[in-house]
């Protein structure tokens, strides 16, 4: 044999060994999701995140299947993260994987909302419509992207705890104790400014605005592209939005709000009239709209919070009316009078 | 003394969590009691098709005493249903159909639907199964 081919040879075999060395050193974790139905969890997210807090993903196969490999022997949490209103976040810590073995965890999901039937925006089945769309982002015919059509949105999938100050924690305590029945939404009153509950938004996009329909008093929301807050606002539950443009990404601004609302789907914090709420919005290619909100309130948060959403792009869909006030029984049949 | 204040709420903030149903866009809780889960198999004799519940009736005969019962049964959006593949005439009052949900507390005979089979043919409405009927 040759020198040189002697040589390839050595470190060929060097290299297989340093593969498989390295393949032995990790572990997977796979198994199948269903639904608390029952039926397979296609479409859905499993992370794992390790004691370094690095997150990988995958998404479950049409049996609900996944399977997470390569990971190196430890102990790392596992989650689904909540999809849409009705499927609960799950999470289990101090999951143990070790080299050169598969850990089988299946999983079932736990309803949000009682589970109740078609209180949702039927989210996994319109996620699997469209979660394989292609393309590139449009733009407008000036140049700009274009966010314009339905979306399908969802919660951030690794929501941080706010941190509040006293007296929102009181207040978040009392509105607990009472299982939330002083909702805003459960009075028909408006939902939430920051625009972060997962249900369908209708985006309207011009040079001058950015209007969004949605399915939930007060049905609309629009930020001016051209202007400026106005002096001395009046309070409203949707207060004044404004947006500028910083290369591709738009940046909406939003004061001028009551302190009536409760923000964010799940959690419902308090605020006060100090509110400002920063979205920033790109869109990264067709199917995909990445939201960073950042909400600030000095007199309830001890930092600003922030949510990481993304949306899916759902151009088949349309929204539907929803006059709240039609029916509602809340008041009604609510044990808290 | 700012950062006692931040590690006390954040405390708070994470007991609670854990043990939060989470309250989605109305409060079921106040409404309906999940640790008294319920089965009931009746016909349909009324719906409501309409925001932000669609409602379903349905009568209930008590097997024991023969007694009949009519139930109100709270269910989603018609806007949610409809995406569920559901329309406001694949159930009419007559049909046949077993719900699964919890009890309601305001009063007697409420009762919200997690599930609804219909008993002709078997179908499970709503599931993700169930895209099949759109």
């Amino acid at each position: 044999m040759a020198p040189v081919k002697r040589a390839v040879t050595a470190l060929l075999v060097i290299v297989s060994v340093a593969l498989v060395a390295g393949q032995a050193a990790r572990g997977s974790i796979a198994g199948r999701i269903t639904t608390d139905q029952g039926d397979p969890a296609a479409g859905a997210t499993v992370q794992v995140k390790d004691p370094a807090g690095k997150i990988t993903s995958v998404v479950a196969g049409k049996a609900g299947e996944y399977r997470i490999a390569s990971l190196a022997a430890g102990t790392y949490e596992i989650s689904v993260p909540q999809m849409g209103l009705r499927t609960a976040r799950y999470a289990q810590a101090d999951v143990v994987v070790d080299a050169g073995k598969t850990l089988t965890i299946d999983i079932m999901l736990m309803p949000n909302n009682f589970g109740i039937v078609g209180d949702d925006a039927a989210f996994l089945q319109m996620y699997n419509k469209y979660k394989d769309l292609k393309g590139p982002a449009p733009r407008t015919p000036e140049g700009r992207p274009d966010f314009s059509g339905v979306w399908l949105a969802n919660v951030d999938p690794n929501p941080a705890a706010a941190q509040m100050l006293p007296w929102g924690v009181e207040e978040w305590n009392r509105r607990r104790e009472r299982a939330f029945e002083g909702m805003p939404t459960s009075r028909c009153l408006p939902a939430d400014p920051t625009l972060t509950l997962p249900v369908f938004y209708k985006i309207i996009q011009t040079k001058a605005l950015l209007v969004h329909l949605f399915e939930q008093d007060p049905h609309y929301r629009q930020a001016f592209l051209n202007g400026s807050h106005p002096a001395d606002l009046d309070p409203t539950w949707m207060g004044h939005t404004i947006g500028r443009w910083e290369k591709d990404t738009l940046v909406l601004d939003t004061i001028g709000l009551n302190d009536k609302s409760w923000l964010l789907q799940g959690t419902w914090l308090p605020h006060t009239e100090k509110l400002h709420i920063i979205e920033r919005y790109t869109r990264p290619d067709l199917a995909h709209l990445n939201i960073d909100v950042t909400i600030e309130d000095s007199d309830t948060f001890i930092k600003p919070v922030e949510r990481h959403v993304q949306w899916l792009f759902t151009p088949g869909e349309e929204l539907f009316e929803a006059i709240c006030a039609e029916n509602n029984k809340f008041l009604q049949y609510s044990v808290f009078k | 003394m700012k950062d006692m204040f931040a590690c006390y709420s954040l405390a708070l903030l994470l007991a609670f969590a854990a043990a939060l149903p989470v309250a989605a866009h109305h409060s079921f809780a106040a409404e309906f009691d999940i640790t008294k889960p319920v089965t009931l198999v009746g016909n349909i004799t009324k719906i409501e098709w309409t925001n932000p519940h669609a409602y379903l009736y349905i009568d209930v005969k008590d097997p024991q005493t023969g007694m009949v019962t009519n139930w109100e049964i709270e269910m989603g959006s018609p806007n949610g249903l409809t995406r569920l593949g559901w329309t406001r005439n694949l159930l009419k009052p007559g049909d046949g159909v077993t719900i699964e949900g919890s009890l309601g507390r305001a009063k007697p005979n409420l009762a919200n639907a997690r599930s609804v089979v219909m008993t002709a043919t078997g179908q499970k409405l709503g599931a993700a199964s169930s895209e099949g009927a759109r």
